[in-house]
């Protein structure tokens, strides 16, 4: 009933700012269009050769591509496949980052050294190459792009953690679970983790916006989701072989692609904020602005 | 300041034998290697095995590695399989086009970043902040790929300017050329980078602008173009110059979307290619060669710390 009701004075607060207000706007529409894709009038794979690189009409508000097939059906349909394998990134980085954050930082000593080198060398190489050498691993398909994505974002969740745990290690209501004999695992779960869900709650929603970007960027090389599937990224790659013919095939699947990841970083900075101004008192590591 | 740099130099050795581990591992967990590439489809189990006998790869995947680490210490990379070359020559021929690139665009990122920080950071809050801020989110939010599909739209072909696709010319070769050909790579990367260089510097000059020894300045009347250039600019450079060097070290080997779409020569396309054909010593070599381009640049904003920060000591 707490959680529901600071949930609900979180949103109302990001309502207030006009921003924040459209993109969420913009996101819930996106979100619906993915959910209901199959209801709507719209069919991604149905081919019309008569009708290839036809633009924008009334039948078919966003053109056709090569092979007269709808380009808005394919960017709603596109859609799912984009915030699919982002919700599935995320959580698998957040799955396995925030446990490592929190052992890292609780435990301390060979532990911490051990884990977060791990987590350095993820970060030694740029996140589209590392994406591509697990594709050229696990084969071309959605879930290898969605594997792929998730474990570049472990190190983000897993550094944000630790932080957060050792501005949390030293605090009284921490010692105090100790004293009374709580276990290790029940004071970085229970007495530490809740405290900790501002920080990670925002590197959620933003790291929204980079799984979305990484996914499209895959795509676009030619290595993300597999055609037929309809996919953003895909879509701007041939769109990008009939620039003189049809722009729009690029041009308009990519306002989508931006408008998406724009609405995921201004809720996130917006979440920040909002989040951070009220947890200024439980975490004072932040007041110190750290880069 | 030499113990510093080789002890920092100590610090990549385990990082790269580690990488190296890690990628010679992950591409030995693939099924189907280069040679079933190399021979075709229909070549004998005889031809297959003679093609492996001659690149090595009939050996134990462990000896295979070592035999590599053995041959990369003394400075040998190998021969791309494919390619039929040595890895580091070909890695040579694409090395200065990635570097080209590279500092274009970190010029571009600072032409734009720099005054977009300070004017926003001047009057926080004010209008123009406001715009600069939402230019900043703009630069970082739209896809590098789609702003360099945008880029060719306008100035090939409509414009007809520039070129839509992007060769690699040496510099002192023929600079005209050289930047015509680098012009819409290099603003691609470059506004992309200028977003996040912009919102760090104009954070970092926001918390200097309300130091004690800012306020000691303007009140013994210091017009304010020194308070900034010199007095606020120097303490807010030094964690920007982190910035700028990630920023550049990732150009190395994290330019790969824009060199596709440009279809530029550089180490990334190189990588792709690569990767595509499991190319062993070339994927080894290519991401070797960047880390240690990657971790060579971190050392060198290090040591240009001490120029920019006398108080931080290298003991």
């Amino acid at each position: 009933m707490k959680l529901l009701r600071s949930t609900g004075s979180v949103l109302q607060r990001l309502l207030r700012s006009p921003g924040s207000a459209l993109a969420l706007l913009f996101l819930l529409g996106i979100t619906l269009a993915a959910i209901l894709a199959d209801l709507l009038p719209l069919n991604p794979y149905a081919q019309k050769l008569v009708n290839a690189l036809n633009g924008p009409s009334a039948a078919n508000w966003f053109g056709t591509d090569e092979v007269g097939r709808d380009i808005l059906a394919r960017v709603v349909f596109g859609a799912r496949t984009s915030l699919l394998t982002a919700a599935g990134a995320v959580a698998i980085a957040a799955v396995i980052g925030v446990p490592i954050g929190l052992v890292a930082g609780f435990f301390g000593g060979w532990r911490d050294a051990t884990l977060m080198r791990f987590v350095d060398v993820l970060l030694a190489l740029p996140a589209i190459l590392f994406a591509m050498a697990m594709i050229a691993v696990l084969g071309r398909s959605q879930v290898a792009a969605l594997i792929a994505v998730g474990i570049t974002g472990i190190p983000s969740f897993a550094r944000i953690t630790r932080a957060q745990v050792l501005s949390l290690r030293r605090r009284d209501f921490v010692t105090a679970v100790e004293a009374f004999g709580g276990s290790s695992a029940y004071n970085m779960f229970r007495t530490i983790l809740p405290n900790s869900w501002s920080p990670i709650f925002v590197q959620i929603v933003v790291l929204c916006s980079v799984a979305i970007l990484l996914e499209a960027a895959l795509s676009f090389l030619g290595v993300g989701v597999a055609p037929p599937t309809p996919s953003w990224g895909e879509m701007l790659r041939t769109g990008k072989s009939y620039l003189h013919e049809a722009p729009y095939y690029a041009v308009l699947p990519g306002i989508v692609l931006t408008l998406t990841i724009l609405s995921f970083d201004v809720i996130g900075r917006s979440l920040a904020g909002i989040l951070e101004n009220r947890s200024e008192v439980a975490t004072p590591a932040k007041a110190g602005g750290a880069p | 300041m030499i113990g510093f740099v080789l002890r920092r130099f100590g610090q990549l050795l385990p990082l790269l034998l580690l990488a190296s581990i890690g990628i010679w591992a992950m591409i030995f967990a693939v099924p189907g290697g280069p040679i079933g590439m190399l021979v075709g489809e229909n070549a004998t189990p005889e031809a297959i095995a003679a093609a492996e006998k001659q690149f090595g790869l009939d050996r134990p995947a462990v000896v295979q590695y070592l035999d590599w680490l053995w041959n990369a210490l003394q400075g040998n990379f190998g021969t791309s399989i494919h390619g039929r070359e040595p890895v580091l020559h070909l890695i040579g021929q694409r090395l200065p086009a990635t570097l080209h690139l590279a500092v274009a665009a970190t010029i571009v990122s600072l032409v734009i970043g720099i005054p977009v920080a300070i004017l926003s950071a001047l009057k926080p809050g004010s209008w123009i902040d406001r715009v600069l801020s939402a230019w900043s989110a703009l630069a970082l939010g739209v896809p590098t790929f789609w702003l360099g599909i945008l880029l060719i739209l306008l100035f090939a072909v409509e414009l007809h300017w520039l070129p839509s696709a992007s060769g690699y010319v040496p510099i002192w070769e023929d600079p005209l050329a050289a930047l015509c050909n680098l012009a819409l790579p290099a603003l691609t990367l470059g506004v992309y980078v200028s977003g996040i260089l912009a919102r760090f510097l104009r954070a970092s000059l926001v918390g200097e602008l309300r130091a004690d020894y800012v306020r000691t300045a303007r009140s013994k009347g210091l017009p304010e173009r020194q308070v900034v250039g010199t007095h606020i600019m120097r303490n807010a450079l030094l964690p920007f110059v982190t910035i700028v060097g990630l920023m550049m070290a990732n150009f190395i080997g994290g330019a790969v979307v824009t060199e596709a779409v440009f279809t530029y020569p550089g180490l990334g396309r190189l990588l792709i290619q690569a990767i595509s054909t499991r190319d062993y010593p070339l994927i080894q070599g290519c991401i070797v060669v960047i880390l240690v381009l990657y971790i060579a640049i971190n050392m060198a904003v290090d040591v240009l710390y001490a120029y920019i920060d006398p108080r931080i000591e290298y003991s």
